[in-house]
């Protein structure tokens, strides 16, 4: 890091002796979290895959069911999210705040785009008659064995999802606001590190329950 | 920035291959669908992992803590697809007039 980047970055915490070990800290913290969040959606994906060969047909209906076109709109809205954040890392690299700060805000902007998106996906399953646990009137004019499963794993992993965007969005919003201030390079690319997560997460849910 | 062309370059690339998965879903490849979309998925994850979060560049230690849980993952996975091969059929009739309760 240069000189000029150390005298308009904020000070290191106490605990460490330079920038690069606070860096290199916060990414072993990001590595090893990340990698746990990964074994908790695998378990997800894991009980989905292993349901799925005892009840196939329930799961052709379920996902025939599914809001296939807003499921893919979102597919989209995270990978264009996701290209953009990685932007703004290499912007705040070149110096380049503003354009970082706009980026990274426009990330969290999609986010949001994101939410609204599965909200309304809720929304239509929820008139259809479409809950949880295999409640609904759905599930009486579609009394396939299976299917109440389809849906409350659907409603399990893509909550626990959105729960993850909804956090990623709110750190990006603050992370965007600090890079308009100067904020330290690794906390952008730690945030990134966990947006690419939800992303990569979604990149597998997509297929499972809107495609397959 | 010559690294923000190449991510552009992968975001690109992420849009056509989630588009060629859209367009191989109506394509009726029977049980080829799953693995197919699977395989896809993966490579998408790949472009990510390397391009956009850059693991290729990071220390050793980071390198590490994903390594030990890529690990993890193996085993879990492992055991189920061994659960799901040799365990039983399902022995649940389909219900007759109420409707299923989930899990």
């Amino acid at each position: 890091m240069s000189d000029a980047e150390l005298a308009d970055t904020p000070p290191t915490h106490d605990h460490y002796a330079t920038l690069e070990q606070q860096a290199a800290a916060v990414k072993i913290a990001l590595a090893i979290f990340l990698a746990s969040e990964a074994l908790l959606f695998t378990g997800i994906f894991a009980l989905v895959v292993a349901y799925q060969s005892d009840w196939p047909h329930a799961f052709q209906i379920g996902i025939a069911h599914n809001t296939k076109v807003l499921g893919s709109i979102n597919t989209g809205v995270l990978l264009i999210s996701s290209t953009l954040v990685a932007v703004a890392v290499d912007a705040q690299r070149a110096g380049r705040r503003v354009l970082a700060g706009s980026l990274t805000l426009a990330t969290a902007v999609l986010g949001i785009v994101f939410l609204v998106i599965k909200m309304t996906e809720y929304a239509q399953h929820f008139s259809e008659g479409i809950y949880p646990g295999g409640r609904g009137h759905f599930f009486l004019e579609h009394p396939e064995h299976g299917l109440p499963t389809f849906w409350s794993l659907y409603y399990l992993a893509t909550g626990l999802h959105a729960v993850h965007v909804t956090v990623g969005t709110g750190i990006l919003v603050y992370r965007g606001i600090r890079v308009f201030k100067g904020s330290l390079q690794h906390s952008l690319e730690a945030s990134a590190l966990y947006w690419h997560f939800v992303d990569v997460v979604w990149i597998f849910l997509w297929p499972i329950f809107y495609l397959a | 920035m010559t690294g923000a062309k190449t991510k552009l370059a992968s975001g690109s690339a992420l849009i056509a291959l989630a588009i060629l998965s859209f367009g191989l879903s109506y394509a009726h490849l029977g049980h080829a669908s799953i693995g197919v979309a699977f395989l896809i998925a993966a490579f998408k994850a790949m472009i990510v992992g390397a391009v956009f979060m850059e693991i290729g560049r990071e220390k050793a230690s980071f390198k590490l803590a994903l390594l030990a849980g890529a690990l993890l993952l193996a085993t879990l996975l492992g055991f189920v697809a061994s659960d799901v091969r040799m365990r039983d059929p399902p022995p649940l009739p389909p219900p007759a007039t109420e409707p299923a309760r989930g899990i």
